[in-house]
C-alpha cells in the first residue's frame, strides 16, 4: 500500500531561483549589447527593425567530447534502411575550435540566449547605463524659447484685452449677493449695473518654453583617404549619437552633409556609399553646415548637433576657415564634435610630407576644444563606446 | 478538474501493488505526492529533489521547461521517482486515470530496481531526504551570512558544478583520503616481498590517480573556508548520489516499463483504459530515429531476456548488472539488428552527420562497443589528478580515449578548476594526435 499526499501548494519554490537568473541574463545582455554595438549588422537600420542579440555568459560549462568524426553516436533506425557512409540530417558548420575565429552564434550545440529587440529598445538598454539624471543636467540645456502665454485674468489691464464673460460673472455673483442680503430687490425692475469692480482682463505674461525638437547634422569626409573601414567606423559612432540623441529628444531632424573640397547635402545611403574622390576642405562642410541651421533650423527654436568626422587630412590653406567655421558653430550648437578616424600619425610622419611647420586638424581643433566643442578619436570599433561615453557620459 | 477521485487512486494501488508482489518484486513504500502541472515543473528543475539547494541554474531548468511546455515542444513526464526510502513520486492533478495506473505501476517498477540493484546499495535511501535538507539549508545559510552572500556562494556552486560529473564512475567505493591511503600502501610494502614496490614514492600526492576532483579540491586545498569546503562537498554528495542512477539509465528505464506492462495487462482495466494505456505505453517505448530512447532499448532487452531465460532471469539481472554489462550481455547481434543500431558522427570537412556502421554481421559489435562507449557517464570525459607538486601545482590529465575534448568549454572549465583551487593548475590532453596543454 502507498501513502497518497494532497499537499497544498507552498510558494513556488524556483521563484527565486528564476529571478536570480533573469538578473543574470540582464547583466549578460548588457555586456553582449557593447559588443552588438561595435558589430555591422545594426547599423543604418531603421529603429523599428528587430534584432537578435547573441547572450552569452550564462552557459554552463562541463567537459565534452568535441564533434569530430572519432565522437561516435550511436542511434537506432527501426523500420529504416540506413547505409554505411550516409549523409544523416542537416549540414552543420563545425565548431570552431580555438584559434580559428571565435565570433560567437558559430557553434551549433552552443547554448545561447538570442534576445530579440528593436534597435530603439536597444538604444534605451545601452543609455540607462549611463548615468542619464547627470547627464541631462550636464550636456542636456535644451534651447529656450519664450512665448507669451495666457495666465488668467486680473482686475486691471488695458482695455483690448477686456474679459466679458469673466466680468459679466463678477456682475451676476455680485447681484446674487445682493438679493440674498437684501439689499436688492429683483422684483423691483431697477436695473442691476455694472460696477467698475466686476472688470476682468485677460492676463499674459511671457514664459520660457523648452525646445524639444533637435537637429543633428552629420558632417563626414568623404575624400579619397576615407576608406571603407574608416567610414564604418563613422558610420557606427553615428549610428549611436542618432539613436542616443533621438532618445532625448521629442523629434528629431537628421541632416547628411558630405564634403570633398566642396559640400553637399545627401541622403543617408548616398553619405555612406558615396564614390570618394577628390581633396579636402574641411571648412566646406562645416560652411554647408552653417548654411542649412540659417535656412531652416534657428538655433533659438532647435537644439542642434554637430558631428564631424573625418580621418584629420586637409588642405593646409584651409585650416584658417576651418578654425573659424568651428568656432562659430560652437557657439550655436549644443554640442560641436570633431572626431578623427585612425591613428594619430607620430610627427615625424606626418612632417615628412607637410613640412615640420605643418600640424593637423587634431592639433588645431585642440585650440577650438570648449564646454561644447569635443574632440574623439577612434582607432578601432572597440572606441566607439568609450568614445561615445567620453562625449556624454560627462566621464570616459 | 480531474476526472478521478482519490478512493480510485487508493482502489487501483492496492491492485497494482498486490500484483507486484505477485511478480517477486520488492520495492521501498511509496509516497506519491499529487501536485499541479507547474509544482511538477519545480520539481523536474530540482532533480525531483523536495530538498534540493538552491542555484539560478535551476531556475534557468525551470524556465526552459516552462518555456518547451508553453509551446508544446515537449509534455511534462508522466512518472518522477527518488531513490529514497520510501520513495517519493509526483502525480500531476491534471492527468487521467489511466495515466495514473500506469505511472504508479511504472514506479513500483522503479523503486524495486533502487531497493533491488547493486548500483545503489550505498547511496542511503533511508537518510537521502534529510541530507539534502541539510544541504539545502546550510546553503542557505551561507547566502543569507552577511560575510559570505549570495554572490560568493553561486561563484563557488558555479565553479563545482562545470566538474561535478568528474567523480569515481563505481558506484559504492567508499573514498580513502590521503592518510588512509598512505596507511593503507605503508601496510602494503610492508607485507610485500615481491619487490613490486620498488621505486614506490610513498610521499607523492596522490598515491593513485585520483578521480575525484571536487573531493581532491576540497581535501588538498589549505585555503579554502569552511564554508567553501562544504559547498564542496554538498556538490560531490550530491554526484554521487546520482552515479548509479546513470549508470543504469536504460536498465532502470527498461525494467519499469516492463513491470508497467505486466501490472497493467493483469489488472483488468476497462476497455476505455485500455485503449488509453496502449496509446501511453507506445509513446514511451517507441524508438527515436537517429538516437537512443533508454525506455526503449531497455524493454526491448529485458522482453528479450524473459522470452529466451524466463522472468526469475529478468530478475537476477535487475540485481546484478549495470547498462555497460547489461548491453555487453544482452544486446546480441539479433538484437542489434532488429533495432537497426548504428553510429555516426559528425564530418567536419563536409559538415554532415555520416554513418559509419550499421549493425551487420560484422560490424554489429562494433556499434555495440560503441554504444557502451556513449552512454551514462561513458560520454563525458574521464579527468583524473595525477600529482599535486610540492610547490601546490595541481597536475590534471584527461584520460584519452581516442576522442577529442571540446577545447573552447574545456578552457572555461579549467578556469573554474583554477578559481577553486586558488593555486597554478596545469591540465593537459590530447587534441589530434598533439599533447595540448592549458
Amino acid at each position: 500500500m502507498s501513502v497518497f499526499k494532497e499537499h497544498k501548494t507552498i510558494a513556488d519554490r524556483a521563484s527565486s531561483d528564476r529571478s536570480r537568473h533573469r538578473h543574470k541574463i540582464e547583466k549578460a545582455i548588457k555586456e553582449s549589447i557593447k559588443d552588438v554595438v561595435a558589430e555591422e549588422s545594426i547599423i543604418g537600420q531603421s529603429g523599428k527593425k528587430k534584432i537578435r542579440i547573441p547572450v552569452k555568459g550564462i552557459k554552463e560549462h562541463r567537459f565534452v567530447y568535441g564533434m569530430n568524426e572519432k565522437n561516435k553516436q550511436v542511434g537506432s533506425a527501426q523500420g529504416k534502411e540506413v547505409k554505411e557512409g550516409q549523409r544523416i540530417g542537416h549540414r552543420r558548420r563545425a565548431r570552431a575550435q580555438e584559434g580559428e575565429g571565435n565570433k560567437p552564434g558559430n557553434k551549433p550545440g552552443e547554448e545561447m540566449y538570442e534576445i530579440e529587440m528593436s534597435l530603439e529598445e536597444l538604444a534605451g538598454y545601452l543609455f540607462s547605463d549611463l548615468n542619464l539624471p547627470e547627464l541631462e543636467k550636464k550636456n542636456f540645456k535644451f534651447t529656450t524659447q519664450e512665448k507669451m502665454k495666457r495666465k488668467g485674468k486680473r482686475p486691471y489691464g488695458i482695455r483690448p484685452r477686456l474679459s466679458k464673460k469673466e466680468t459679466i460673472k463678477q456682475k451676476i455673483r455680485r447681484k446674487k449677493a445682493a438679493i440674498k442680503a437684501g439689499s436688492y430687490d429683483p422684483e423691483s425692475g431697477e436695473r442691476f449695473s455694472f460696477h467698475e469692480s466686476d472688470l476682468r482682463y485677460k492676463h499674459i505674461a511671457p514664459v520660457t518654453k523648452e525646445n524639444t525638437a533637435a537637429v543633428v547634422f552629420f558632417v563626414m569626409d568623404v575624400s579619397g583617404s576615407m576608406t571603407k573601414s574608416k567610414k564604418f567606423l563613422a558610420r557606427s559612432f553615428f549610428f549611436l549619437l542618432y539613436q542616443f540623441l533621438n532618445h532625448k529628444y521629442s523629434s528629431i531632424d537628421v541632416v547628411f552633409v558630405s564634403h570633398t573640397a566642396d559640400a553637399h547635402e545627401v541622403n543617408e545611403e548616398e553619405f555612406f556609399t558615396q564614390v570618394p574622390n577628390g581633396g579636402t576642405m574641411v571648412s566646406t562642410g562645416l560652411n554647408k553646415v552653417e548654411e542649412i541651421i540659417d535656412k531652416r533650423y534657428h538655433p533659438n527654436n532647435w537644439n542642434i548637433y554637430t558631428f564631424y568626422c573625418g580621418d584629420g587630412d586637409n588642405w593646409s590653406i584651409d585650416n584658417k576657415d576651418t578654425l573659424a567655421a568651428f568656432r562659430r558653430l560652437k557657439e550655436i550648437n549644443q554640442t560641436m564634435c570633431y572626431t578623427e578616424i585612425g591613428k594619430l600619425y607620430s610627427y615625424k610622419e606626418y612632417s615628412l610630407f607637410a613640412g615640420s611647420q605643418e600640424k593637423r586638424l587634431w592639433d588645431w581643433t585642440k585650440l577650438v576644444e570648449g564646454k561644447n566643442f569635443k574632440r574623439v578619436r577612434l582607432e578601432e570599433s572597440k572606441d566607439i563606446w568609450p568614445a561615445f561615453k567620453k562625449l556624454f557620459g560627462g566621464k570616459s | 478538474m480531474a476526472d478521478w477521485s482519490m478512493e480510485e487512486l487508493l482502489e487501483w494501488d492496492k491492485k497494482i501493488c498486490s500484483l507486484g508482489e505477485g511478480l517477486k518484486l520488492d520495492w521501498y513504500p511509496i509516497e506519491y505526492e499529487i501536485c499541479d502541472y507547474k509544482e511538477m515543473m519545480g520539481h523536474m528543475a530540482y532533480t525531483g529533489l523536495p530538498t534540493h539547494y538552491r542555484h539560478w541554474s535551476y531556475g534557468k531548468s525551470f524556465d526552459r521547461i516552462q518555456t518547451e511546455y508553453n509551446l508544446g515542444m515537449s509534455g511534462l513526464p508522466y512518472e518522477m521517482i527518488i531513490n529514497s526510502n520510501p520513495s517519493i513520486s509526483y502525480l500531476m492533478t491534471e492527468n487521467p486515470m489511466p495515466t495514473h495506473i500506469l505511472t504508479m505501476a511504472h514506479c513500483v517498477g522503479h523503486s524495486d530496481f533502487f531497493k533491488n540493484n547493486r548500483m545503489f546499495a550505498e547511496t542511503g535511501a533511508d537518510t537521502v531526504i534529510d541530507r539534502f535538507k541539510s544541504a539545502g539549508k546550510r546553503v542557505k545559510k551561507y547566502m543569507e551570512d552577511p560575510n559570505i552572500g549570495i554572490d560568493k556562494v553561486e561563484n563557488i556552486l558555479d565553479s563545482c558544478h562545470t566538474i561535478k560529473y568528474q567523480v569515481p564512475r563505481t558506484p559504492g567505493l567508499k573514498r580513502r583520503n590521503h592518510k588512509q591511503l598512505k596507511k593503507y600502501y605503508k601496510d602494503l610494502i610492508k607485507k610485500d616481498d615481491s619487490g613490486r614496490f620498488n621505486g614506490f614514492n610513498i610521499n607523492k600526492i596522490p598515491l593513485e590517480p585520483d578521480t575525484n576532483l571536487l573531493a581532491f579540491i576540497s581535501e588538498h586545498n589549505r585555503y579554502l573556508e569552511e564554508w567553501e569546503r562544504d559547498l564542496i562537498n554538498i556538490v560531490e554528495q550530491e554526484s554521487l548520489y546520482f552515479i548509479p542512477q546513470a549508470c543504469t539509465k536504460i536498465m532502470n528505464e527498461g525494467w519499469a516499463c516492463m513491470i508497467h506492462e505486466k501490472i497493467v495487462n493483469s489488472l483488468g482495466i476497462p476497455d476505455n483504459y485500455f485503449l488509453s494505456f496502449i496509446r501511453l505505453h507506445n509513446q514511451v517505448v517507441r524508438p527515436h530515429l537517429g538516437r537512443i530512447n533508454p525506455y526503449h532499448l531497455g524493454f526491448k532487452i529485458f522482453k528479450y531476456i524473459e522470452e529466451k531465460q524466463g522472468f526469475d532471469e529478468c530478475l537476477r539481472v535487475r540485481e546484478t548488472h549495470n547498462d555497460e554489462t547489461f548491453i555487453k550481455t544482452y544486446l546480441n547481434e539479433e538484437l542489434c539488428k532488429e533495432l537497426n543500431l548504428f553510429t555516426y558522427s559528425f564530418n567536419n570537412r563536409e559538415g554532415y552527420n555520416k554513418v559509419i556502421d550499421v549493425s551487420g554481421k560484422e560490424s554489429w559489435q562494433r556499434v555495440r562497443d560503441d554504444l557502451i562507449k556513449s552512454i551514462g557517464l561513458n560520454s563525458i570525459p574521464v579527468v583524473i589528478v595525477k600529482e599535486l607538486k610540492k610547490d601546490g601545482t595541481l597536475i590534471l590529465q584527461h584520460e584519452h580515449d581516442g576522442r577529442d575534448l571540446e577545447l573552447s568549454e574545456a578552457n572555461k572549465v579549467f578556469e573554474h578548476i583554477n578559481r577553486l583551487w586558488q593555486g597554478d593548475v596545469r591540465f593537459t590532453t590530447i587534441i589530434e594526435d598533439e599533447t595540448w596543454e592549458f
